[in-house]
């Protein structure tokens, strides 16, 4: 590297390293590739491992935060503006449809994709901790599910804000399931409405929660969340790949050096080496890891993208207190909740139960309180972590598909076979035309 | 290899050892400074004041806590009345009116008068007056009446006879009848929303 560096070159280097010590280099000197070790194993950047279902996530969260940010000069969270500038926002600001599509379709996405990616990490037990050391992905599990539950409060607070009947009901219906809770209920409606009636006081709260509070946790967690995979040492296919070697009984490279900073703490000497053979398995973060990002980046941006030109997105008429539309449906990530509130209304010697308790409360907490307890109740062994529908964890995967299918099912028969006044009616099956209002 | 080995727990034991003297002055170190340890038994003046120091902040966080959630909860309301004024009894004609912004159904039988609440009971939706084509005789609270109408809920399909009844879907309990009085001054019909009174519940005028 004797040859002088152009100005683009000095400032670039770190991201197109032209040996093996810049690679490395690049890692350290550079801010945003601080996330990554030097060096990744290049399992854990193949397509079929992990989908890079989490990266598209954090993309989305990017494009969300950006296109947020702009729509933030031009929202009125007021409850006599809020829709007009939502509609200003569609009709006379240059690419403002764009701008509120994009992040709409950012936010289905992200929702889809925060979803899938849990399902990927479960179905490939990579919540497990492996062989190395300090290692605690159930925890980076639980935050995950936290994230999941952020993205979903997220959406919620977000589709409020343009105050149409969308918003109206959802906002009524939202707060009336809160209240069903024991104890809590009536004052959690209280704070969240900031009142007893639906008005100017809980848009505002809304849309802080929509563009600071909630935004400002999913940050903190997320950073959080990437730095735990580092801490674990990357992917949990690369424990499998350890794992495999060990069985091989590979001798470890020669130039390999171990670091005592672990042992100290230990009662016994005991260098374990869970690394991978580095010279076989490994390519530099920079450019391979960096390279890959950008793809998915590109590749997130253009989806959105096309997916904002292909549908428009809709803006129902101006929220009204009085008429509720018929059927009223939550958006589709939510329809199986509403499906859910709607068939829990038990009665059991003469006093009725609340749907909204059950459906709304009961069920959807015990499903989270289940995820967040998995991890410390599977004993699949170590051989399972990082692997495929692994055939040990063959009962685990088989209930956790049957939930996943079940809030499928749900959301299929809330989208599809659900009419006007939550009647059941078949696809081919057409709906009344409903008699006027009266 | 085998002097690779040894050198490492050379090595380490070196590491270990030093460790084991920093741990050491930490200790005192925590004696002197804090109070800690052997000597945390006899609180000196140093000690005292640091958790005097630590309880104060923690007190002084508590508090900025307290107010910032305690003003989440508003004192002042600026809401509409609960109870107020829907017009004189003549402007009421036979059967149901709907009053849009009170969320709210106004009945007249001849001389009687009954409000019923449009929100639904089971998560707080309007509910829809239907007309039936044909009226239905129907059996509710031990009383056979036929009716001309029924409340249906767009949100989750309750479904409510003319009388408040909800008879299907999750609504867990009937519409709420509130309570009508008649203004002395006017003689308008002031409905209010905070009193909830029974399914019987008539004002005859
Ligand atoms: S709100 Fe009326 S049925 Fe759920």
């Amino acid at each position: 590297m004797a040859a002088r560096k152009s100005t683009w070159e000095k400032i670039t280097w770190t991201w197109q390293p032209a040996s093996e010590r810049e690679a490395g280099d690049s890692i350290v000197r550079n801010f945003l590739l601080h996330w990554f070790p030097a060096k990744v194993a290049r399992e854990s950047l193949s397509w079929g491992y992990s989908f890079w279902l989490g990266t598209v996530s954090a993309v989305l969260f990017l494009i969300l935060t950006i296109t947020g940010g702009v729509l933030m000069f031009l929202y009125v969270p007021s409850v006599e503006r809020a829709y007009l500038s939502v509609k200003d926002l569609e009709f006379t600001v240059s690419f403002g449809w764009f701008l509120r599509g994009l992040h709409r379709i950012g936010a289905h996405l992200m929702v889809a994709f925060v979803f899938v990616h849990m399902v990927r990490v479960f179905l490939t037990g990579a919540y497990k901790n492996g062989t190395a050391t300090q290692q605690n992905r159930p925890l980076n599990w639980v935050i995950g599910v936290v994230l999941l539950l952020a993205t979903l409060l997220l959406s919620f607070t977000g589709y409020l804000l343009p105050w149409d009947q969308l918003a109206y009901w959802a906002i009524t219906v939202g707060t009336n399931i809160a209240s069903a809770a024991p104890v809590v209920g009536e004052a959690m409606r209280f704070i969240l409405l900031g009142g007893n009636t639906i008005e100017q006081g809980t848009l505002i709260r809304f849309y802080v929660l929509h563009c600071f509070f909630l935004p400002l946790l999913v940050l903190a967690l997320f950073s959080y969340h990437m730095w735990r995979v580092r801490k674990d040492g990357g992917l949990a296919c690369v424990d499998k790949q350890a794992l495999d070697q060990k069985r091989e009984k590979v001798v470890p490279s020669k130039s390999k050096t171990y670091s005592l900073l672990g042992i100290a703490s230990g009662a016994s000497v005991h260098v374990e080496t869970s690394l991978v053979d580095e010279v076989q398995h490994t390519v530099p973060s920079s450019p391979t890891l960096t390279r890959r990002l950008a793809l998915v980046t590109m590749v997130t941006l253009a989806l959105s993208s096309v997916l904002t030109l292909l549908f428009h997105a809709p803006l129902e008429a101006a929220a009204n207190p009085a008429v509720t539309p018929n059927p009223a449906k939550a958006p589709w990530y939510f329809l199986w909740l509403q499906e859910l509130v709607t068939i829990t209304t038990f009665t059991v010697g003469g006093y009725t139960i609340n749907g909204a308790l059950i459906g709304g409360i009961i069920i959807p907490g015990l499903l989270v309180a289940a995820a967040i307890a998995w991890p410390y109740f599977d004993k699949s062994s170590v051989r399972s972590v990082g692997v495929w529908f692994a055939p040990e964890r063959r009962k685990q995967n088989l209930i956790f598909l049957l939930v996943v299918a079940g809030i499928l099912l749900f959301t299929i028969i809330g989208t599809y076979l659900r009419g006007p006044y939550w009647n059941w009616y078949w696809p081919w099956q057409s709906w009344p035309v409903m008699p006027r209002k009266f | 290899m085998k002097s690779k080995q040894s050198w490492l727990n050379a090595r380490i034991s070196n590491l270990r050892a030093k460790t084991e003297t920093e741990q050491q002055r930490l200790e005192r170190l925590k004696q002197e400074v804090l109070g800690e340890g052997e000597a945390a038994s006899r609180p000196t003046r140093r000690s005292f004041l640091t958790r005097l120091g630590f309880g104060a902040t923690l007190l002084a966080l508590a508090g900025q806590a307290y107010a910032f959630l305690r003003s989440l909860k508003p004192n002042v309301l600026y809401e509409a009345p609960q109870r107020f004024k829907v017009g004189t009894p003549d402007q009421f004609g036979e059967g149901g009116k709907f009053l849009e912004d009170k969320r709210l159904f106004v009945f007249r039988q001849g001389k009687t008068f009954y409000a019923i609440s449009a929100s639904c009971t089971h998560l707080g939706c309007t509910v829809k007056m239907e007309k039936l084509n044909q009226p239905k005789k129907v059996k509710t609270r031990q009383r056979e009446f036929e009716e001309q109408y029924e409340f249906h809920c767009p949100c989750h399909g309750s479904k409510y006879y003319g009388d408040g009844t909800n008879y299907a879907g999750p609504a867990p309990r009937p519409l709420d009848y509130f309570k009508l009085e008649l203004a002395a001054e006017d003689g308008q019909l002031i409905v209010d929303m905070e009193q909830k009174v029974g399914q019987d519940f008539r004002l005859t005028v």
